[in-house]
């Protein structure tokens, strides 16, 4: 273990936690009354709890202390001494914000930057005034002005009874220093609440070498750090753990067993990529092998090497399956998403998930994330009517928002359904003329078309700029990452009834179906994903404009691409006359061209496997791959030749 | 000189592994007790420079022994020895005035690491 993994553990457990008190929080808004209401504070407190105790054991002061706070309201709210009003949801939802926030600051080291101050007090105000042993780094601060000094110690790890050994370090202490206040309070280390790092305020003439000394004197103590009001958040060289490795390189991947977590290990996703490689590399070995063992005639090795081939083949199913994470992972944060922008709009949305135990690949999921936050906020913000609006237009107040995950075959299909007003295909429209993106005498627009529109950069009707969705950043933004995952996105409006927008993902990453294309002898996959349509190249849709040669293609206009131009190989020589090269017309987005090839040879799920790029070579390869029969082919990297 | 030590236990066993790991160290044990009156008479009758208590004890606890021998010398230097889950009985012993503690089962070099802290 070193400081890296425990960051990174800290950071995913964290977010976890944080992800539970925003469930829980929503439970509880709306229903502080009902059943539950007691579970839900149990649960946001115990998440707090945790996250206090991770982040006091990493040093990270202000996570530690604004959980602190939270804690402290938690803790008068499951004793009942505190009504779950409104205003504490809200001051309570802020926190987490807060948390959620701090957490990643923390971890690079940025805690300062966030100003907890209003909030702290704000969370203060839901408790009575009489406090004993308040402690938080204003009050740090303070006493350092005051001449005072706050002081942090850790205790060694396997030291026994650490609390009581605490306990005897405040009695030393105190001898020799008037003590303000203490973290944890002494009543928390008389319940042996106590995480090993204890922190002291304190006043009076001792010299910090003489605390030092009485502190190390009570034994069992590994630092001692005075911290400054100019400096509360620990430096990144401080030791964070005791015991440290010096720093790793980032790119080592490694096992990290949670501790307490039942029967699961934590992986990291770098060293499931690279189990996923070699896993394709298996199965481009097993062809080979099994193409020698049928060429030797001998029975007992062909058997032989059935038999591990089938083993092969369930090797990469299992490694497969064990990059999928059910979708709640990250669905479970967006109803907070939802809640906020309805709240900031003055909408009402009734937002539900469907298909939480749907898997998809870790890594494909993290990156989709944020695209599905921007789907989700455009239909709260120009999906769902005002509550006003819905009635007069016959609809409940309320508007439905659904966000669901279905398995379709060997993809995934995310939706978002909205029951909304629709897209306004006339505003559309009428933006596309005056942009002149578009023939002004076209009168409809297909969905295909509406997408395309809406899929281009900067492209938006909202009628103005509203803080929830921004400034016509959305549907582009997602439609070129879901692209860029080898996914498609579907859109489909109804005036006044509402729209959904598919988003369409392979389950894995790693495999991408591919076209197989030959230039010359050499083979090319161009990502499906990527493919439009392939044509014939007849003479008479060439043309060259401005000294460049474009291809006619269902009445638009395309640059050409030549693969055997870009990869330096000689002209064409066709066999015979009819013998026509290939045009795959390629697309990113709304860029489009067409790339010619010699032939189409077929389609395979290729296993992508990342290489160097030689220094100065082509840009326009993302990848290598093994065919089937062995030989190596290279990966189009479309987006760059568009 | 030697410091000396007074071994407080009701099992014979504990006070021969306590008296052994503080008589290599080079201590030299003076007295042991088996409840804790007989730990606060030995105390007043030799004044030894440590002291090694159990916190249950027949016939008066190691606790309530702290505290008489600590009113009978404020600077009496008393080692608390608990099994685990002692907690609050730790806690409530070094209120009443012992310096320190160990755990059991005792690994020798903790023992001599809270005698020398609780000599200093």
């Amino acid at each position: 273990m070193n400081t890296l993994e425990y960051a990174e553990l800290f950071l995913s457990e964290s977010r976890e936690h944080v992800t539970a008190v925003n469930q829980a929080l929503l439970e509880l808004e709306r229903d502080a009354e009902g059943p539950r209401a007691g579970a839900c504070v149990d649960e946001i407190f115990r998440a707090v709890h945790t996250i206090k105790g991770m982040a006091a054991t990493m040093g990270y002061a202000v996570v530690t202390e604004l959980s602190h706070e939270l804690e402290t309201v938690l803790d008068r709210a499951r004793r009942r001494e505190l009504t779950i009003d409104s205003t504490v949801i809200d001051i309570l939802l802020r926190a987490a914000d807060s948390l959620e926030r701090l957490v990643e600051l923390a971890v690079a080291g940025r805690e300062g930057e966030l100003d907890i101050a209003s909030l702290v007090a704000d969370l203060r105000s839901l408790r009575p005034m009489v406090e004993t042993a308040e402690w938080s780094i204003s009050g740090l601060a303070a006493a350092n002005a005051s001449g005072g000094l706050a002081v942090r110690v850790r205790l060694a790890s396997d030291a026994p009874l650490r609390s009581v050994r605490a306990m005897l370090i405040l009695k030393a202490v105190g001898k020799i220093a008037e003590i303000t206040s203490t973290l944890p309070s002494a009543a928390d280390l008389e319940a042996d609440r106590f995480d090993g790092v204890l922190t002291i305020q304190c006043t009076g003439d001792a010299p910090r070498a003489e605390i030092e000394r009485v502190v190390r004197a009570a034994g069992d103590v590994t630092t001692v750090e005075f911290l400054d009001a100019t400096t509360p958040a620990p430096q990144p060289s401080a030791p964070i753990i005791e015991r440290v490795e010096p720093a790793p390189v980032m790119d080592e991947g490694g096992v990290r067993v949670a501790a307490g977590r039942g029967r699961h290990v934590r992986i990291d996703v770098r060293r499931l990529d690279k189990l996923m490689n070699l896993a394709g590399e298996l199965i481009v070995a097993r062809g080979r092998l099994l193409q020698l063992a049928s060429d030797a005639g001998d029975h007992a090795l062909e058997e032989t090497v059935r038999l591990s081939s089938r083993l092969i083949t369930e090797l990469r199913d299992e490694i497969t399956a064990s990059r999928m994470v059910p979708v709640s992972n990250v669905f479970d944060r967006f109803p907070r998403v939802v809640r906020d922008a309805a709240r900031a709009l003055g909408k009402r949305v009734d937002f539900s998930i469907e298909g939480r135990d749907i898997e998809l690949d870790r890594s494909m999921l993290d990156d989709i994330a944020d695209s599905i936050v921007h789907l989700l906020r455009n239909a709260v913000d120009h999906g769902i009517e005002m509550p006003e609006q819905r009635v007069a237009a016959g609809k409940p107040a309320i508007g439905n928002l659904v966000l669901s995950a279905t398995r379709d075959r060997s993809a995934i299909v995310i939706r978002v359904t909205d029951d909304g007003r629709g897209i306004d295909r006339d505003r559309v429209l009428a933006r596309a003329k005056r942009d002149g993106i578009i023939d002004a005498s076209k009168s409809d627009l297909s969905e295909d078309e509406l997408l395309r529109l809406l899929a281009r950069p900067g492209f938006s009707t909202a009628e103005q700029v509203t803080e929830v969705s921004g400034r016509g950043v959305g549907v582009d933004a997602v439609y070129t990452r879901v692209r860029a995952l080898g996914g498609a996105m579907n859109i489909r409006s109804v005036p006044g009834q509402g729209a959904t927008m598919s988003i369409r993902l392979p389950l894995t990453l790693a495999v991408v179906r591919s076209l197989l294309a030959r230039v010359s002898d050499e083979m090319y996959a161009i990502p499906l994903a990527h493919v439009n349509e392939t044509i014939e190249l007849t003479p008479d849709i060439v043309r060259t404009v401005k000294g460049k040669e474009v291809v006619l293609a269902r009445d638009e206009v395309l640059p050409l691409i030549r693969l055997r131009r870009l990869v330096g190989l000689p002209h064409y020589a066709p066999a015979s006359a009819i013998d026509l090269e290939q045009v795959v017309i390629i697309d990113v987005g709304d860029r489009r061209a067409g790339l010619v090839i010699d032939e189409l040879t077929g389609q395979e799920e290729i296993v992508v496997k990342q290489f160097d790029a030689v220094r100065d070579g082509p840009p326009f390869f993302g990848g290598a791959t093994l065919l089937g029969d062995g030989r190596p082919c290279l990966i189009v990297d479309v987006s760059s030749l568009l | 000189m030697s410091h000396t030590v007074l071994v407080c236990d009701d099992a014979i066993f504990m006070r021969t592994m306590v008296g052994d790991i503080l008589t290599q160290a080079g201590f030299e044990v003076i007295g042991e007790a088996e409840t804790g009156v007989q730990a606060v008479e030995k105390y007043q009758q030799l004044r030894p420079d440590l002291v090694t208590m159990d916190i249950v004890m027949p016939d008066m606890g190691g606790i309530d022994a702290v505290r008489e021998i600590c009113k009978l010398d404020p600077n009496a230097k008393v080692l608390m020895c608990s099994a685990m889950g002692q907690q609050a009985l730790v806690v409530e012993a070094i209120q009443a005035g012992a310096k320190d503690f160990v755990v059991k089962p005792f690994q020798p070099s903790r023992v001599l690491e809270a005698v020398q802290r609780v000599l200093a």
